[in-house]
């Protein structure tokens, strides 16, 4: 058509009044395009093979990284100091009978014969192992029954018992928090609890040691949080962890305080009696009886029992409901093995003797107390931790250029009172894991079993340790 | 998603039927719909086709890498981008002949249609300098200044 052939003039118009040089770049663009679509063949592109000789160069070449890396010299771990016999009263260390002052062995229950005889007795009855977790076959009937007395002792409706005390804590509160939840927790708490706060995944509030002022500050921030936003306050949980007797500092929790922030925020609190259970109150029941509070306060007690019984493992309780979910949600309950016959029956024996004779728990307060008066007076060194815990941080008194300093000057202590027949031990921390890193000191566990003359030698010991050490120390500072 | 059968289906999805029809087709859409803009010119409308165009391609083809589902190929696609993945890294193959036309074709048109404007022509070709330069087999796995690299 004539508007056809009109178009095309003009097309070719154009292209006549183009600038050359745009054309001739058209024109090479034109000439690649078909050469690649018309005169290539396609291909797979061949991964670069290695000649013999290249491959034997590589393998030459290749060293291999060491199986143990470098470690100093001074690593502990290349140190492991080794004891024959019991972890009684005293133990034997390279031959060297020493006053046990390190394990945690509150009242002396450790080589104790009638709970020896007992668990011999269970072990031919039973055998070794559970052989499986609570909930697949591991339940044998003196689990149930050291439920039963432990929740019967406490007078707590029901009681799981746990096989690991750590795993108490740990996997305790993540069956309960869970991620989105809150918790309000205290600084100094132990490692335990910190690995349960970083299971939750739950926002955690740490409020500073002891104070219950500062608590309640956050749990007003918390509050507010909630008036902003009502329909996801609905749904949140809020805990309150804190320990009865903190292991990192020997102090009490304010518990009458606690309780009482705790019912006018509605939070559900969580207290950890490791160190307590067996040491405060009048009958061992642990901090609840030591302030006269009403243990049904408490929505969940947990504790682990290595502590002050000759056993492994802990337990938890509360409402019948409260641990009923643990029997399923609680990972360390659900997925670990049952505790040994013989250590639960180990259990209810140390059980029905702290019932028995509740004069231990006095000798253990009179013993810490004791502990506390001859430890304080040794110039040079601080000792944290109230009379009547059996825990007691013997640190230094100012603090020295680095932490490795610190701890090595105590690690000295440690091998002269060792030298001089007095077990004692340092504090050991996750360095990089732990929330607030306390500050390097030398753990003192105090137990029932002691005599005042026992305790006052090894008062003395410590104390002549302390002050050779420290001499050293300045004689080469002076040099 | 698991995608059943296919390794990875994002090496043969645009050697599907009607693929390439759908593409022409898109352009062609997005062309019109362009020009029913009555404040664009001709050549404005005409670049824009060309650089949209070619910034979409280049982000599909050249820039998203991997693939939304998961493959059995124990994830080395998840560091390939489309292009690459194209025929398993096959090099010429008809549909990679095809999608390295289609933006010289527009390329051509838009300019043609721009009167070889000096300022429109730099626009274009530097666009398709972008869109072709990736699909080179000497480009094939390359990440200029470790962009892009994972």
């Amino acid at each position: 058509m004539r508007t056809g052939v009109w178009y095309l003039q003009e097309i070719i118009l154009q292209l006549r009044s183009a600038p050359a040089y745009l054309l001739l770049l058209e024109a090479v663009l034109l000439v690649w395009l078909i050469k690649v679509l018309f005169f290539t063949k396609s291909y797979k592109p061949h991964r670069t093979k290695l000649t013999q000789k290249e491959k034997e160069d590589l393998v030459e070449e290749w060293t291999p990284e060491p199986l143990v890396p470098d470690t100093p010299a001074d690593h502990p771990g290349l140190h492991p100091r080794s004891f024959e016999g019991k972890l009684g009263k005293i133990i034997r260390i390279n031959g060297q009978d020493c006053i046990n002052l390190a394990s945690l062995n509150f009242l002396d229950m450790n080589g104790n014969e009638e709970i020896e005889a007992g668990a011999i007795k269970t072990l031919k009855k039973y055998g070794v192992g559970a052989c499986g977790p609570r909930g697949f076959y591991g339940t044998i009937d003196i689990h149930l029954e050291l439920e039963d007395k432990l929740s019967a002792f406490l007078g707590l409706e029901e009681v799981a018992q746990y096989s690991y005390g750590f795993s108490v804590l740990s996997t305790a509160i993540p069956a309960y928090a869970k991620s989105g939840d809150v918790i309000f927790c205290d600084e100094g708490a132990c490692f335990a609890i910190q690995q349960g706060l970083r299971a939750s995944r739950s926002k955690v509030w740490f409020f500073k040691h002891n104070d219950a002022d500062d608590l309640e500050r956050m749990m007003k921030l918390q509050d507010d949080i909630d008036q902003k936003n009502p329909q996801k306050a609905l749904t949140l949980r809020r805990f309150l962890v804190v320990e009865g007797l903190y292991m990192n500092y020997g102090d009490i929790c304010p518990l009458p305080k606690l309780i009482e922030l705790k019912k006018r925020y509605k939070v559900r609190m969580f207290l950890d009696e490791s160190l307590s259970f067996g040491v405060l109150g009048a009958n061992g029941k642990g901090v609840t009886e030591y302030f006269g509070v009403p243990i049904t306060d408490v929505d969940w007690i947990g504790a682990s029992l290595e502590n002050c019984m000759a056993t492994t493992g802990g337990f938890c309780g509360g409402r019948a409901f409260v641990m009923n979910h643990q029997r399923l949600g609680g990972l360390g309950y659900a997925f670990s093995a049952a505790l040994p016959s013989m250590l639960a029956s180990s259990t209810i024996t140390s059980l029905e003797q702290m019932q028995r004779s509740p004069d231990m728990f006095v000798t253990l307060a009179r013993n810490a107390t004791y502990m506390q008066q001859k430890l304080e007076s040794i110039p040079g060194m601080t000792l944290k931790g109230l009379p009547i815990s059996p825990i007691k941080h013997l640190s230094l008194e100012g603090s020295m250029e680095t932490r490795k300093q610190e701890v090595c000057l105590l690690e000295e202590v440690v091998q002269e009172a060792e030298s001089r027949g007095v077990a004692i031990v340092l504090a050991r921390y996750l360095d990089d894991m732990e929330y607030i890193l306390p500050k390097p000191s030398i753990r003192v566990a105090v137990s029932s079993g002691f005599s005042v003359e026992e305790l006052s030698r090894a008062a003395d010991v410590v104390a002549t340790a302390c002050a050779t050490v420290l001499a050293r120390h300045r004689g080469v500072e002076a040099n | 998603m698991q995608a059943a059968g296919l390794v990875n289906p994002n090496t043969s999805w645009l050697n599907s039927r009607g693929a390439w029809l759908f593409y022409i087709l898109i352009i062609t859409v997005g062309h019109l719909i362009l020009l029913s803009f009555p404040f664009l010119s001709v050549a404005a409308v005409w670049t824009l086709t060309n650089t949209i165009h070619n910034i979409v391609t280049f982000t599909v083809l050249h820039t998203l890498k991997g693939t939304p589902w998961m493959t059995a190929d124990q994830g080395k696609s998840r560091l390939q981008t489309h292009w690459e993945q194209i025929d398993c890294g096959t090099q010429f193959t008809s549909t990679r002949k095809f999608f390295t036309a289609v933006p010289v074709a527009v390329f051509i048109l838009a300019s043609f249609y721009t009167k070889y404007d000096t300022v429109h022509f730099f626009v274009n070709s530097l666009s398709l300098l972008f869109v072709l330069l990736p699909k080179l087999p000497q480009f094939h796995g390359v990440r200029l200044f470790g962009i892009n690299k994972y």
